[in-house]
């Protein structure tokens, strides 16, 4: 039994369709985290899951039980918002009781309760505050122990981290990863963060104009993403595009000008039935690298002469921006090797984990 | 070599302090110029507001002053002097004993029918302003944005324009005539500035706070009495002093629809001052006008600081 299934959910505000079929279901003690464009409906989906707006068309189950109608405080879940929400006349210790406290949870339960949750969160010592006197990251933790404390089926987070400096984000991030494992809960978490998705996810729901775009892990989103829009929207810089000519079962072709590039295909990879046509070639930043020993000599790797057009050093590694033909490549290289601005250098494409769009649906081959 | 660079460095460090003295002298003038010039302004300034408050206070000072004097003094002096010999027997007079139409008892009775009729009506008028404000802000419904404009149309009513409507209305009620009457006339005609006040404050709250109660579990009255209304202390200051103000210095409803034994304040004072036998007693009137002003005052004077830091709160988050 699912612990949360969306079955073929839609959504219109009047003429204009925000979700169009959406079709999910996870497991118990799952990390779910859909993700998308602003305006791609991910928020609407996660207030339709709360109960805060109805849905047109479909069905919304929670452990089974049909909830579709049902008042947002009968779903047993519990949200964290963007904004935290606190209540601003309570003191910490009445923010995270409040909810007990309106399910008549006698009081010593809940005493023990909210300070179970505080020391979980560290924030024993906040617990006379108003949220006022609260810094950015107290509050947020605040939020949570409010979410904690009612021990609900399923944890809504709503772009928890993005108001946080991007310090205090990373260490939260790592925080709600410890939480999800040591307490095994199950959350959707919403975020437009490709970086949070990926470091906290179990499984990913790219989601664009309405649709579910792929459910994967994230892994999989970013090795075998299903269309070029997850490819481009997951991962940073975004994975290059090459329109490429297919050649034979083992070689490709690149028309850069005047030019042609020979490329292999990654084994396994079938592509006989576009023989002859043009199909897109994806990328990843940290395939087109330096030309490196290990990698010398094996069937899946190649060597083109690149024009620099610009570095950028991020410290551990060097973004290259290159010139292919009309083409701008990202690609990633050690720091310690020198590329000269508008020079050509020698870049070694490594193929093996090289994807291919259909040109003109832009789903993955 | 190393001593020349030294040297250079210090010959330099002293052009840089002569040249920083200059400066420094050239901004202590300027300054000055400037604090010359800015105290004249700043005492023209201060010309200007005390005339102005002058003129805006000198009909309260000549009340003041025409309630201490006795009527002989006034009639044969002017109506600008200063008091010869103060006393407050017109004001007690205006209290106790002037007659107000038919009856002598000054208007003390008056100020009580007053209060009986506003406290109740500013009270009423106020919850229901609130929860109005709470349910347009916080849980709008289809249509409630036109619900709200023709409430509004409420606020650019004139009185007169409802008054014989409103007298049928309270005639079918069995309300004409009595207090109860009154304070349903003061709280429908309240109840579009109050709603407007509270629904605009709401506003500026954030919405997530609602839906993080209701995930919570609170229902509608719940999440009003627990959550917004802690947070609405400033606009029920604001709403209260308005709906006071508003309802004490009614005179057109009070004298339309009280009838003779609900008689507010501002109803009576009227009555005391055409009622004369003999000549005019203007002591007693300026007492009396002074007298029924007082409750306002006194509210202004109490509670006008949260009013105005009432009026700007709206602009703050609540969160």
């Amino acid at each position: 039994m699912a612990a949360l299934s969306i079955e073929n959910v839609k959504k219109s505000y009047g003429s204009t369709q925000v979700l169009k079929g959406i079709n999910i279901a996870i497991e118990k003690g799952e990390f779910l985290v859909l993700i998308g464009p602003s305006g791609c409906g991910k928020s609407t989906m996660m207030n339709s899951i709360a109960g805060l707006e109805s849905i047109t068309e479909g069905r919304i189950l929670i452990g089974g039980d049909d909830v579709t109608h049902a008042n947002p405080k009968d779903r047993d879940i519990a949200m964290v918002f963007q904004s935290y929400a606190l209540y601003p006349n309570m003191t910490v210790r009445g923010n995270i009781s409040f909810g007990l406290e309106v399910r008549k949870m006698p009081k010593p339960e809940r005493e023990k309760q909210v300070l179970k949750v505080a020391q979980l969160l560290q924030i024993e010592h906040l617990l006379e505050r108003k949220p006022a006197q609260l810094s950015g990251g107290q509050r947020q933790r605040v939020a949570m122990g409010r979410a904690l404390a009612r021990e609900p089926k399923i944890y809504l987070f709503d772009e928890p981290l993005s108001n946080l400096d991007a310090k205090l984000r990373v260490e939260m991030r790592a925080e709600i990863k410890k939480l999800h494992q040591r307490l095994g809960t199950t959350i959707v978490y919403v975020t437009h963060d490709q970086v949070e998705a990926m470091t906290l996810a179990d499984r990913i729901a790219v989601m664009r104009d309405g649709l579910l775009q792929q459910l994967a892990s994230p892994q999989e989103i970013y090795d075998r993403p299903a269309n070029m829009f997850v490819a481009g929207f997951m991962g940073s810089p975004p994975m290059n595009f090459i329109e490429v000519t297919i050649q034979s079962s083992e070689s490709l072709t690149i028309s850069a000008g005047d030019q042609q590039h020979q490329l292999p295909i990654p084994q396994g990879y079938d592509l006989s039935n576009y023989i002859g046509k043009s199909v897109i070639l994806g990328i990843r930043p940290e395939m087109i690298t330096e030309p490196v020993q290990h990698k010398a000599g094996l069937p899946e790797v190649s060597i083109l002469q690149l024009k620099t057009l610009l570095t950028e050093a991020m410290g551990a590694d060097t973004m290259v921006l290159t010139q292919l033909g009309d083409k701008e490549l990202n690609c990633r290289i050690n720091p310690s090797h020198g590329v000269q601005i508008n020079q050509y250098s020698e870049f070694m494409f490594d193929m093996s984990k090289a994807v291919f769009f259909d040109p003109q649906t832009e789903v993955l081959i | 070599m190393k001593q020349s660079y030294n040297l250079s460095l210090s010959s330099e460090a002293t052009k840089n302090l002569s040249l920083l003295d200059s400066v420094k002298g050239k901004i202590r003038r300027y300054l000055q110029q400037r604090s010359v010039l800015q105290h004249l302004l700043r005492i023209v300034l201060y010309v200007i507001l005390l005339t102005m408050a002058f003129i805006y206070l000198a009909p309260l000072l000549v009340m003041v002053m025409n309630s201490l004097k006795d009527v002989e003094e006034i009639r044969n002096g002017s109506l600008l002097s200063l008091p010869q010999d103060p006393s407050l027997a017109a004001w007690s007079k205006a209290w106790g004993s002037a007659c107000t139409g038919s009856t002598c008892e000054g208007i003390a009775p008056f100020f009580i029918n007053s209060f009986k009729i506003v406290l109740p009506a500013v009270a009423i008028s106020t919850i229901l302003g609130a929860l109005n404000g709470y349910v347009l802000s916080m849980w709008r419904f289809k249509g409630s944005d036109l619900f709200f404009g023709l409430l509004l149309f409420g606020c650019f009513i004139p009185f007169q324009v409802v008054l014989i409507p409103m007298a049928m209305t309270l005639g079918w009620l069995g309300l004409a005539s009595s207090a109860g009457g009154l304070i349903l006339v003061h709280v429908i005609y309240g109840m579009a500035f109050t709603t407007l006040f509270f629904r605009n404050y709401y506003v500026g709250l954030p919405r997530e706070l609602i839906s993080a109660a209701k995930i919570d579990g609170a229902g509608f009255f719940l999440i009003f009495w627990r959550i917004i209304l802690p947070l609405s202390p400033p606009i029920i200051v604001v709403t209260v002093i308005w709906q006071f103000t508003q309802i004490w210095n009614d005179f057109l409803f009070g004298v339309v629809f009280s009838g003779a034994d609900n008689l507010p304040v501002t109803v009576a004072l009227n009555n005391l001052v055409n009622t004369s036998f003999g000549g005019k007693e203007y002591n007693v009137d300026m007492a009396a006008a002074l007298l029924a002003a007082l409750p306002t005052i006194v509210v202004y004077v109490f509670a006008g600081k949260y009013f105005v830091r009432g009026l700007s709160a709206g602009a703050v988050k609540g969160a």
